[in-house]
């Protein structure tokens, strides 16, 4: 009886690593095939032909794809510390003061998962599109839309490193210590879940250098990230937009190498911790 | 005495923490829920007539317009099949990610969380370079004269569930798999003991325990394809009928906008999504009823 099961769990375990490899090949291969065509001249029959750097040094010597880069990173940073500090805020008053407000604060950080992009960018568009004055300026309606588009994802985030935590008992060991509970939330409460906070942003930062379509409806001509500058560099040549995605597959990569970090850092930690 | 006026001053207080809400009610206030409920109300409204404050021709042209019905059904049916094969998928990489432990699965975990975040333009380059016109792919198939290779075509709907496919792998395999932990190693022990083969324990046992999970995955997965947005614009631009290059065409479109028609269309697509999420919950209760039994 017993061989029997391990003989299954062996066919299992074969069965798994083949289906593994197939899938991990399956989601390779474009990736793959995108950074062979950036680094040779031509690639018509099985073998690629002619190896140079030649798409990543036009890419370099275009001042336009760095403007590009700097406004995507601005207009990730922005977004991701107003959503935080909101939440924060959000979290800590419910949390604390009114906890029957807390499923009220919840729903309202769910809906942007079902309108998602399209519906958000172009329901904001026409609400302030004509409007003239600071809410029809564009970059603060496209700041606006990125709020609302990571919400849900930070909320989660610290939310759910804050049941990790046990919250009222830390808050009333530092009120008995003498400290006022807005103290305690921010100087006790924010440090024990920063790991949680870093993780979310990180992954809103994933989300928002992704975008195309909030950037495209909300923004006029003058704003351009990298998926757009991306878009208009296809129209240009295949073979800069190759590099262009290499590149930005790259600093995704990074992004997600550093949750990845940071996920298994405190999963370490807590384990270490359990264990004294 | 003295307890009482604390007291008060508390109460007081804490009305006061209620500023440190301000901050979040606006921004949703501003940016989530005036612009859809001005949606809603617009979607009533005539792009003709600015008068007019209630009509339903928007929804009737869209319903009696061959073009619009052509969107719904493509957008249905190319959502339907990715969410469908991504979740079947989901399900069998979660499930060897359950059952191996090792080099082979931590692979597997990085390479779903790198490419999750694959989509959009740079997959429709991607899959464009491979299976487009003048792709790696085609141009060997040509070479070599494979049928099924010269008979694809990238630009159609083919090419689209393809592409969704693929963006939906990653995202549904990585929900599904903390899932599993739920389902626990003696239970499979318990069944083989008893006689159960392999199949029986997934149907009898794991996929009952996992019914919600692999419903909530669902809902998040069509969502993720029926809003999908860049991934078709990149391909087809606005050549090919589908909800959300239609909803986009209409509020930025280069030769008239017509926005009260965008929201009606807006409306139709949360519609549909809130139609499938109510369907998977009501699935879910139906299909753990013996829970709670």
């Amino acid at each position: 009886m017993e061989n029997e099961v391990k003989t299954m769990n062996k066919k299992s375990k074969v069965f798994s690593n083949i289906f593994m490899t197939c899938v991990i090949v399956w989601l390779l291969f474009p990736l793959a095939a995108t950074l062979i065509y950036s680094l040779f001249r031509n690639w018509t029959e099985i073998i690629p032909q002619g190896f140079s750097f030649n798409s990543y040094i036009t890419v370099f010597s275009n001042p336009n794809f760095f403007s590009a880069l700097y406004q995507t990173v601005l207009l990730c940073i922005v977004p991701i510390i107003i959503t935080i500090i909101v939440v924060l805020l959000a979290l800590f008053v419910t949390t604390v003061y009114f906890p029957n407000l807390e499923k009220y604060v919840q729903m309202l950080c769910m809906i942007p998962y079902t309108i998602q992009g399209v519906i958000l960018s172009v329901s904001i568009l026409s609400v302030y599109g004509k409007s003239g004055g600071f809410l029809g300026n564009r970059m603060v309606m496209l700041i606006g839309a990125y709020c609302i588009i990571i919400l849900p994802h930070i909320y989660q985030g610290i939310r759910n490193s804050m049941h990790a935590i046990s919250m009222t008992t830390l808050i009333e060991a530092a009120e008995m210590l003498g400290a006022s509970r807005l103290y305690a939330f921010f100087k006790v409460i924010v440090p024990n879940i920063i790991t949680g906070i870093t993780v979310s942003s990180l992954l809103a930062v994933g989300i928002l250098f992704g975008d195309y379509v909030i950037i495209r409806n909300l923004s006029g001509s003058g704003t351009i990230n990298m998926q757009i500058y991306l878009y208009q560099a296809m129209k240009r040549s295949t073979d800069e937009s190759s590099a262009v995605i290499v590149l930005i597959m790259l600093l995704t990569f990074a992004i997600t190498a550093l949750v990845l970090y940071l996920q298994s850092r405190s999963k370490i930690e807590k384990i270490q911790k359990e264990g004294r | 005495m003295k307890n009482v006026t604390s007291a008060k001053n508390r109460n007081t207080n804490k009305y006061l923490y209620l500023l440190a809400l301000l901050p979040f009610v606006i921004i949703v206030l501003l940016y989530e829920l005036v612009p859809l409920f001005m949606l809603i109300v617009d979607s009533f409204g005539s792009d003709a007539d600015k008068a007019v404050l209630f009509t339903l021709e928007n929804y009737k042209k869209i319903f009696t317009t061959l073009g619009y019905q052509k969107s719904i059904t493509n957008s249905l049916k190319i959502t339907t099949v990715s969410t469908i094969v991504g979740i079947i998928i989901a399900f069998f990489g979660a499930k060897a990610a359950y059952n191996s432990r090792g080099k082979c699965r931590s692979i597997f975990m990085t390479v779903l969380n790198m490419t999750s975040n694959f989509a959009g333009v740079p997959l429709a380059f991607a899959y464009m370079i491979l299976l487009g016109n003048i792709g790696v792919i085609t141009q060997i198939g040509n070479l070599y004269g494979i049928e099924f290779i010269q008979n694809f075509d990238l630009y159609s709907s083919q090419g689209l569930i393809l592409m969704y496919i693929y963006f939906q792998i990653p995202l549904s395999t990585l929900l599904l798999i903390p899932a599993f932990n739920g389902v626990r190693k003696e239970w499979r022990e318990a069944n083989m003991l008893l006689g159960g083969s392999e199949g029986t324990f997934w149907f009898k046992v794991g996929i009952p325990v996992l019914i919600p999970s692999i419903f909530g995955t669902i809902s998040v997965l069509f969502a993720n394809a029926l809003c999908a947005y860049a991934t078709a614009y990149a391909l087809v631009m606005n050549n090919f009928k589908l909800l959300p290059l239609d909803i986009s065409a209409s509020f930025t479109g280069d030769i008239a906008s017509k926005p009260k028609f965008g929201a009606a269309l807006s409306v139709v697509m949360m519609v549909i999504m809130c139609a499938v999420i109510l369907l998977d919950n009501y699935i879910v209760k139906k299909t753990t009823a013996w829970k709670t039994r």
